[in-house]
């Protein structure tokens, strides 16, 4: 597959970039755990599309965190990415931090986001449905709360185990970029829910039936107050939905932008 | 030579499965296991214990902050530390210290400072500090502002008790109008200030270079107090001068009975409360509270980290604690006051479950038959 590496420059932030496969442009928003190097789902995507995968500032090789102080600062970094790109009404696809932060640009900016697909989003807080904490560091527990089977091969594969692993720096700087726009207030943006009615264009939500970090609650919520939005819901699958659900999410994602 | 009595105020009474039941000490522990009646017998012996220090001719006491946590049940310091300003007469009050990226705004921490070393006579050390991992989570502070928000704090503070108010801040963390904090402390320029480290290479540069103090902040290996203090010393020569003792701190526990096998047979049970319950979630660094490789690199030196003991022998070999004899004790710190080259020793005589007529027993045999001995042989040997 296709597969072109960048380092582009975005307002003063080193912004890692990876473009793969070919066809229309889509751009693809990652999680807090940072899938910043072309994963299966991704993949699936590009066969279709050519996938734009930005890191978030703090992600992988960008930095420009100290530019960052909130996810209003994060959303306008992708406001100014998409201007770099050229790239306007573009699908995007975009998962957990990701989609919260898509939600965040397309409210400031409408015209750069086309058909939305949100799988397992961030970004509100919902009474009686408490995300749980990610900020811990015991990785037995995290990989608990954030897959529907924690002694999957996929969870294996796609966590550390523990502070010798080799990925560990990345995971810390991950972790880092991740709490600064979400420690407090915790992974949501009190004002969102208020302008959900602003989000008109239509959006696929996608949520594992059994996420643990940000319960179904959360998709409920979006696919109700978002004006055209539909939820689906994949059984057996926790938060790591384009891990645990690889082709199931990617088909659901391909379908609803080709009808969009 | 400076001796102080360091207090954490632990509490006493975890339940019997705690083991098995809680993860931790900190921040998630329910506070249904705090008693209030019994938190307040607790308060006044902790307090008299310190006020007998004074009596029993410590240089100091020291008080310290944390939160949500059975390991030190002393949100407030200023609170202690201001009673400790009426009821002691001669001694130090250190508190070690305030968590000043918690206090909102940090002028606070200027004022409340500048009433303790009124009350006392100008008898107040100024510990300021970043504040735990386990506390910000706390107090949902977001931890990757913690290095940037302590340092606007502090410098802060600082112009708040040596520039005449009153001044405008506008930082990026509090802006402020008007800065003119009433009171003012006795001591000028200010209090003297203590700041306490883990040993990030950070923190060591910030104090050498502005001549503060630098408190080992304990529980770990002889080595690692050891590398951290040598470390110390090597920034304040670049600085162009050679450290003073009384610029580093030790703080470590402390038994003394009449025997060794005494004191081990007494302390043991109490120790082993402290290190495998209270001490069970202390060490937390949240995301962004250092940088990810020192995260990463002090993960790796928490082998070194008195948790990680299981045995007596444990204990003595890496120096976690002084245990024994008077004679026992005094040799041992002598040996080590020597080699770290220190000029304060932080003594914690109470450390959870250790009854109140022990504790106070405990220095009082550190204070009749250790201190002398080490105040003599030490002073001629650092001044030297």
């Amino acid at each position: 597959m296709k597969t072109e590496n960048k380092t582009l420059n975005i307002a003063g932030k080193k912004t890692q970039l990876t473009i793969l496969g070919e066809g229309p442009p889509l751009l693809y928003l990652h999680s807090a755990g940072g899938e910043t190097e072309p994963i299966a789902f991704h993949k699936k995507l590009a066969e279709k599309y050519t996938v734009y995968l930005p890191a978030h500032p703090g992600f992988a090789l960008s930095e420009g965190l100290d530019q960052i102080q909130d996810i209003h600062d994060l959303a306008w970094h992708y406001v100014d990415l998409l201007g770099e790109l050229n790239l306007e009404n573009v699908p995007v696809v975009s998962y957990s931090l990701g989609a919260w932060t898509a939600a965040e640009v397309k409210l400031i900016r409408p015209d750069l986001i086309g058909p939305l697909v949100m799988i397992a989003a961030a970004g509100l807080h919902v009474d009686g449905a408490p995300m749980e904490e990610l900020f811990i560091d015991n990785f037995d527990k995290l990989r608990e709360l954030l897959f529907f089977d924690s002694k999957s091969q996929q969870s294996i594969d796609h966590f550390p185990s523990d502070i010798n692993d080799p990925r560990i720096l990345m995971w810390l700087r991950a972790r880092e970029a991740t709490a600064r726009v979400g420690w407090n207030p915790y992974l949501h943006d009190p004002k969102l829910a208020s302008h959900l009615h602003r989000l008109s264009g239509p959006v696929q939500v996608i949520w594992g039936r059994h996420d643990k970090l940000i319960p179904l609650a959360h998709g409920e919520y979006y696919a109700k107050h978002l004006p055209n939005a539909k939820l689906t819901v994949l059984e057996e699958c926790g938060h790591m939905v384009p891990y645990e659900k690889m082709d199931e999410a990617a088909e659901i994602a391909l379908e609803f932008i080709a009808s969009a | 030579m400076k001796f102080f009595a360091f207090h954490l105020m632990p509490w006493d009474r975890l339940p019997e499965d705690f083991s098995e039941k809680y993860d931790t000490a900190w921040t998630w522990l329910p506070n249904e296991i705090f008693d209030p009646e019994h938190g307040g017998e607790l308060y006044n012996n902790y307090l008299d214990q310190l006020v007998l220090a004074d009596q029993l001719g410590f240089d100091g006491v020291c008080v310290n902050e944390h939160h949500q946590n059975a390991y030190g049940t002393m949100p407030s310091p200023n609170l202690m530390a201001s009673i400790l300003a009426r009821q002691t007469k001669n001694c130090r009050i250190a508190v070690v210290g305030n968590a000043i990226p918690f206090y909102d705004p940090p002028t606070r921490c200027a004022e409340e400072f500048a009433m303790i070393d009124c009350i006392s006579g100008g008898r107040l050390i100024a510990g300021l500090v970043v504040g735990g991992g386990p506390e910000y989570y706390s107090f949902s502070k977001n931890p990757t502002f913690a290095r940037e928000m302590y340092r606007e704090a502090f410098d802060l503070i600082m112009r708040a008790w040596t520039e005449p108010g009153p001044f405008e801040h506008y930082g990026k963390h509090w802006k402020l109008k008007y800065v003119n904090p009433w009171p003012r402390p006795i001591q000028q320029p200010h209090p003297p200030i203590w700041i306490p480290g883990a040993g990030s290479r950070e923190t060591i540069q910030f104090v050498a270079q502005r001549r503060f103090a630098y408190m080992g902040i304990p529980y770990f290996h002889m080595d690692f107090f050891q590398r951290n203090f040598d470390m110390f010393r090597d920034e304040c020569e670049k600085c162009d001068y050679t450290t003073d003792p009384e610029q580093l701190g030790w703080l470590l526990p402390i038994y003394c009975a009449e025997t060794d096998e005494q004191a081990w047979a007494e302390y043991e049970p109490h120790l082993w409360y402290f290190v495998k319950k209270l001490l069970k979630g202390l060490v937390v660094f949240p995301p962004g509270y250092t940088s990810a490789r020192s995260i990463a690199g002090i993960q790796k030196g928490l082998k070194q980290f008195m948790s990680t003991c299981e045995s007596r022998e444990d204990i003595e070999a890496g120096g976690y604690a002084i245990v024994g004899s008077p004679d026992t004790v005094r040799q041992k710190l002598s040996e080590r006051i020597k080699r770290l080259g220190v000029g304060n020793l932080l003594g914690l005589f109470q450390l959870g479950t250790l009854p109140h007529d022990m504790t106070c027993k405990n220095m009082k045999l550190f204070a009749e038959k250790v201190m002398p001995g080490l105040r003599e042989e030490l002073d001629v040997t650092l001044s030297s």
